[in-house]
């Protein structure tokens, strides 16, 4: 007998423990998850809106921007061009890598860390020209234990977190981008698919040239409109407002993303433990019924020495 | 009588959606009305109480609204604002928290006025202000 019947239950019980405390926080994570899609539904309503009236707004603008596109010469100097619009000559490259704050996410935050590295490595000769933003402990934790810097760092966001929350990070990159520390932006997060699955992500924020011309004249706005006090001064505002609203939606797709890659971990981790236990339990009834045997041998062997 | 449909939108969701015969709000260069059927226009608004008249009951619904633009556009007003809360959800308390601690900053931060957290720190206790005097307003 390699174990002892004690031995074996031992292993037995803890690993029941352990079941039940991966049990629980699966559960745990479903409801955040649960709770997280309510939010994202609320939210979709709110982006759907502010991108409808940029791209409404900025028509004009972008209608020139892709004119001048396609003749290959700059723009005509005499029109004001929003900055965040417009695109410049990238020195630097700015990375904002949204992971989760706590581990036992399974492949959540070392899937969106690796992907990144990769991609940067692809894209860049010298670190010169890139620099880190990070959402979460993880992602921080990793690039500082690299000696890599970090420009920007934002922990401890709750679980649903509020547009409040967010609100100072997107500002801070905004107004970085204005003062030209970097000349673009990218948002490196794990998009939810379903409770299984996630993708890697790495969109472009700012400059914002996801604005499509074609958009606006599918809309089909009315051509009379009143701007109160100037499109222009609209935009100033609308844009940060829009930049902020695209950082908060990737943030709560990533969370979303989070939630449910804990979910499925967990669940793994039950049904792991679940088979740990069973295989224990055969191991544990064979043992029992070995020992058994041998008593019987003995006794056997005892009485048929007595005769 | 005309009516519009008026509909406010925050990162949370939609915070209102009713019909109605005038919406007020305060733009960033002064106060204004706008009655159904209004012309097509957008504008800016400041933080400030957006007050909605509406057609089914005689009684008006006050949202504080922090900033944001307002849109109408086929006689439908919205607007759309980082952040929004009817007068019935705000939480009176918190708002008085808040209040007071914008007031103690901007007490620790006066003399550098130029600074920009004393800005920071005027415009949250703006928001507050403006929470608790639309949560005086609520209807029961």
């Amino acid at each position: 007998m390699a174990e002892s019947l004690q031995d074996i239950q031992k292993r037995i019980q803890s690993t029941r423990k352990t079941s039940n405390i991966t049990k629980a926080m699966q559960m745990v994570s479903a409801a955040k998850l649960g709770k997280q899609e309510q939010l994202n539904k609320g939210f979709q309503v709110y982006s759907a809106k502010v991108r409808e009236m940029v791209v409404h707004l900025a028509q004009t603008q972008l209608a020139l921007l892709e004119d001048s596109d396609m003749i290959g010469t700059n723009s005509p100097s005499n029109i004001d061009f929003h900055d965040m619009l417009i695109e410049r000559p990238v020195k630097k490259t700015g990375y904002i890598i949204i992971s989760s704050d706590t581990g036992l996410a399974g492949a959540y935050n070392s899937s969106v860390i690796k992907t990144t590295i990769d991609m940067i490595q692809r894209d860049h000769q010298s670190p010169d020209e890139y620099i880190f933003m990070a959402i979460g402990r993880t992602a921080a934790d990793f690039f500082k234990n690299r000696g890599m810097n970090i420009a920007y760092e934002l922990d401890n966001l709750s679980d649903q977190p509020a547009f409040d929350e967010v609100r100072g990070i997107a500002r801070q990159i905004v107004e970085m981008y204005k003062n030209e520390v970097f000349d673009e932006v990218y948002l490196c997060y794990n998009h939810h698919i379903n409770t299984i699955t996630f993708q890697y992500r790495a969109e472009k924020v700012l400059p914002l040239t996801d604005l499509d011309i074609s958009e606006a004249e599918k809309l089909d706005f009315d051509t009379d409109y009143i701007y109160e006090p100037s499109k222009e001064e609209i935009l100033d505002i609308l844009l940060p407002q829009y930049a902020e609203s695209l950082l908060y939606g990737a943030i709560l797709d990533a969370k979303t993303a989070e939630h449910a890659a804990r979910m499925t971990a967990m669940q793994g981790a039950t049904d792991n433990a679940k088979q740990i236990i069973d295989d224990l339990s055969i191991k544990y009834n064979r043992a029992r019924q070995a020992a058994i045997t041998e008593e019987i041998t003995e006794i056997i062997g005892g009485s048929e020495g007595l005769k | 009588m005309a009516e519009m449909r008026v509909q406010i939108v925050a990162p949370s969701g939609v915070i209102y959606d009713h019909r109605a015969s005038m919406v007020s709000a305060r733009a960033i260069d002064g106060d204004i009305s706008i009655l159904p059927n209004h012309t097509p226009i957008i504008l800016p608004l400041t933080i400030h109480a957006v007050r909605i008249k509406r057609i089914s009951i005689d009684a008006e619904d006050w949202v504080a609204v922090n900033g944001g633009v307002l849109e109408v556009r086929n006689n439908v007003c919205s607007i759309v604002a980082d952040s929004a809360e009817r007068a019935r959800d705000i939480d009176i308390e918190r708002a008085f928290e808040e209040k007071h601690r914008a007031e103690e900053s901007m007490k620790r931060l006066s003399g550098i006025k130029a600074n920009l957290e004393y800005k920071r720190a005027s415009i949250s206790l703006h928001k507050a202000l403006n929470r608790i005097n639309v949560s005086k307003n609520k209807r029961v």
